[in-house]
């Protein structure tokens, strides 16, 4: 019995701890990727060439910036609360690792599924915040900490449109497994009965992992660089990096509840799921180099009078309809 | 206007000056006690402070106010002399709000004591200075004065705290440093510092000929340095009484505008930047550098171009000028419908400018405002309409006026006024006249008549006044210089009094700063 105990839990592990690897991999280079899409889509969008350089179409360009940033000095200024200031960019990449294990990449590749995935993706989408808020405060720096305020407040505001939209999906599938979402979606993707759901969903995602038009964190024309404004070198670029794993991983959960996963047909379920999250960045993309920024009370307002009414509606409207 | 004055200030000297060769229609003499009653008469009847400032005379100090009207052209120089050792005068900053500073500047440029002024701290200067820059000859600083320099000391509560908005801020736009308490996002009050760009340029001025100065200008505004350099050179004209070619006026038109349209892009880029849309900025540049080429081909630099002369220009234009000019016009209508589609309608732009930043009618004459700031808030005061000069009076143009006074109004009439700029330009060049780009026999060293003249011309950031004064030799006696972004950021403290520090930053974009050029 306790042998057969012990042995589950070590395939558990091994199995978790690989696809741990797996994803700590994937994410980096995603990330790096993703800035070099980032760089693209920007100078396409203003009629520039972009990155071309390094590597074809630039492509290495990412390896060149992480060896410059690298090379660069990790200056610590003199008055910051050195554990917090140190402990801020780590911090903020943890919660994006663990979430990704809970995304079904393929009907068959996915970490782990655990019965209620949905909410350990809500649980640790949280936490980053909370490493803003170190950071911020730890740098001893009023740009910096106004930043970080900023970012809890608006957290806090989008946090719950975005999960009344789940709730929705929740409703319909009756789990909170992915993969059993995933599953439910076999005719239908969600996005199509869902539309408001999702809608507020991303908004609500982008607001959550800062972007344009809601990066008021980092909103360089009011705050100079928000709650990193102290950080230089790999710090700086950890959590330039965050950014873009954030975005991933939002752009994932969103494939998976609204966009039907890994389904679709012919091509194999990875390239699918793979395929639309990036449109989902894409669009991020997209939104950052087209909006202007919105402002605080704007922000809150949009949230608080508009995006929640709305997904409470949305969330009674189709408990009415199933139950009828 | 003249009878109303004589009626009302009945004990003051007043002659009537040649408009066309000085600059302004009345000059009056008033004294230490009669002048708080002038500026109250003036004020009463809806004058604006166009500049106050002092000309050092050695055997006295002359305190030199100029009153103009918004919309009948009607310019008054009123002149107190004053002592001067221990000169004092009394302040008129509580009836006209831009008098604050410019007050401050006369106090640490001349010593001049402003009785019952609320802080005469230094506006410009640094802490090792000893003596007062423009008076002629030295006059030392007496220790209590030395105090005032530097900045004071700011105390925190627990409510509130000071953030420095600059002098190296992503959105100050160059060096402008604002000191702003806050109370969490809201701002309780801003206190622009200027100075770090100050180069003195009226006190070298001061210390060459006027070919010499020539460069100059275009250094103060880099943004619109053919319209500074217009302004210096045809001051120097209208003392000199040189008569500049129609050609030559023609293109000093055509140029000029075209600066005037690059100095609003680059302003449309960093405004949206400022707001957080990066895109435009490059579609503005893309746009801006087509400018560049065309005043690069003729007058053989980019940003600083000395391209006027005194009596004409540096060289004459050619097809290939004309040409580019007109290929550009054809260009840039098409890419106005671009900026509208990508700002002008973007909802979140126009939350975030309309009834933002309002700039009341009396708040804009009270701050002697001008430009697209003063014709956001409803009033047609365009020097380029009210005293033509260069051949706009040949092209036919609208000033474009809005009501409302916020940012959103302030950014239309900028977008408008690039179409105006089109117009003029399209028209300039179909008028073009052939002839002469040079006045004959304009003398390599340059000495004017005994005198002074005010000229003013229209930047693209509003009134800019250049006044001179000729002892008749080579060098000029005192060359003051009106520019209009200093009683632009003076409005700023108040507009930014209680709002977000978002808005602050959208409202400072909106005023289309130059820091250099506030700073001389």
């Amino acid at each position: 019995m306790i042998d057969q105990i012990i042995d589950i839990i070590g395939v558990l592990n091994i199995r978790v701890a690989i696809g741990l690897a797996n994803v700590l991999g994937l994410i980096t280079i995603s990330a790096m990727v993703l800035t070099w899409a980032e760089r693209k889509v920007a100078g396409h969008m203003q009629r520039r060439i972009a990155a071309k350089e390094v590597g074809p179409f630039g492509l290495i360009q990412p390896v060149a910036d992480v060896i410059k940033l690298l090379g660069k000095e990790m200056l610590t200024p003199a008055d910051v609360e050195k554990p917090l200031y140190y402990l801020g960019p780590i911090l903020i990449f943890v919660p994006v690792l663990v979430s990704f294990v809970v995304i079904p990449f393929d009907a068959r590749l996915q970490v782990m599924d655990v019965n209620v995935g949905i909410l350990v993706i809500l649980a640790f989408s949280s936490l980053s915040v909370l490493s803003i808020l170190i950071a911020g405060w730890g740098s001893n720096n009023k740009y910096s900490l106004i930043g970080s305020i900023r970012s809890v407040a608006q957290n806090i505001a989008y946090e719950i449109p975005l999960l009344l939209s789940l709730l929705a999906v929740v409703f319909m599938s009756n789990s909170l497994s992915m993969k059993e979402i995933v599953e439910a979606q076999n005719d239908v993707w969600y996005v199509f009965k869902q539309p408001i759901a999702f809608l507020i969903f991303f908004i609500a995602c982008v607001a959550e992992t800062n972007r344009t038009p809601f990066d008021l964190p980092e909103g360089e024309s009011e705050l100079v660089a928000g709650y990193h404004t102290e950080y230089s070198g790999m710090r700086f670029a950890l959590f330039f990096l965050a950014e873009y794993t954030s975005m991933l991983i939002v752009s994932a959960v969103a494939t998976t509840l609204f966009l039907g996963g890994y389904k679709g047909p012919v091509l194999p379920g990875v390239v699918w799921f793979l395929g639309k999250t990036y449109f989902l960045v894409f669009l991020m993309l997209w939104f950052r180099w087209t909006f202007p920024r919105v402002r605080f009370d704007q922000l809150l307002n949009f949230s608080w009078k508009i995006l929640m009414p709305l997904s409470f509606l949305n969330l009674i409207a189709t408990g009415a309809l199933l139950k009828l | 206007m003249l009878e109303k004055i004589r009626a009302e200030l009945p004990e003051l000297s007043i002659s009537e000056v040649s408009y066309p060769e000085r600059g302004y229609h009345l000059a009056m003499d008033a004294g230490r006690e009669q002048i708080l009653k002038v500026v109250g008469f003036f004020d009463k009847n809806g004058f604006y402070l166009e500049d106050l400032f002092c000309v050092d005379y050695v055997e006295y100090l002359e305190l030199v106010y100029f009153f103009n009207n918004h919309c009948g052209l009607f310019r008054v120089k009123t002149v107190v002399r004053l002592e001067p050792d221990k000169p004092t005068a009394p302040t008129i900053s509580d009836i006209y709000a831009i008098a604050h500073w410019y007050e401050r500047e006369i106090h640490e440029f001349f010593g001049v004591y402003f009785e019952n002024h609320p802080n005469l701290a230094y506006l410009f200067l640094h802490d090792g200075l000893d003596s007062y820059p423009l008076r002629k000859g030295t006059v030392k600083v007496p220790e209590e004065d030395r105090k005032l320099l530097g900045s004071g000391a700011y105390k925190e509560s627990e409510d509130t705290f000071f953030v420095n908005l600059g002098p190296q801020h992503p959105s100050t736009h160059g060096v402008l440093r604002v000191v702003i308490k806050m109370d969490g996002e809201y701002i309780l009050s801003a206190e622009p510092m200027l100075g770090y760009l100050h180069r003195m340029h009226e006190k070298m001025a001061e210390n060459r000929n006027y070919a010499q100065f020539l460069p100059n200008p275009g250094r103060m505004d880099y943004l619109s340095a053919l319209n500074f350099n217009l302004a210096y050179v045809e001051t120097v004209e209208k003392i000199s009484g040189i008569i500049v070619p129609e050609r030559a006026q023609y293109i000093r038109t055509i140029t000029c505008e075209l600066n005037r349209i690059s100095s609003h892009l680059l302003w449309l880029g960093a405004f949206l930047a400022d707001l957080g849309g990066l895109t435009p900025f490059l579609y503005a540049f893309d746009d801006r550098e087509n400018i560049l080429d065309i005043l690069e081909g003729v007058t053989g630099s980019r940003l600083t171009y000395s391209y006027f002369r005194f009596g004409g220009l540096f060289n004459d234009v050619d097809e290939k000028f004309a040409d580019g000019t007109r290929a550009f016009l054809e260009r840039m209508w098409k890419r106005l419908d671009i900026y509208d589609q990508l700002i002008t309608k973007n909802v979140i732009f126009i939350n975030r400018t309309k009834g933002v930043g309002i700039l009341e009618r009396d708040m804009v004459r009270k701050f002697g405002c001008s430009g697209p700031v003063i014709r956001g808030s409803g009033v047609p005061f365009d020097m380029r309409k009210l005293e033509p000069y260069a051949a706009y009076q040949h092209t036919d143009f609208e000033i474009p006026v809005a009501q409302n006074g916020d940012i959103l109004d302030r950014y239309m009439i900028r977008v408008k006024e690039i179409e105006t700029s089109l117009r003029i330009i399209g028209s300039a060049l179909e008028k073009l006249p052939a002839g002469p780009f040079n006045a004959e026999k304009v003398p390599k060293k340059l000495k004017p008549p005994k005198g002074d003249v005010y000229h003013t011309v229209e930047s693209p950031r509003g009134q800019l006044g250049v006044y001179l004064v000729s002892d008749g030799s080579e060098t000029p006696h005192r060359m003051r210089w009106r520019v209009p972004s200093y009683s632009n950021l003076m409005t700023f403290p108040f507009l930014a009094q209680g709002v977000l520090i978002a808005d602050a930053v959208a409202i400072l974009g909106s005023l289309d700063l130059v820091i250099p050029e506030i700073d001389r």
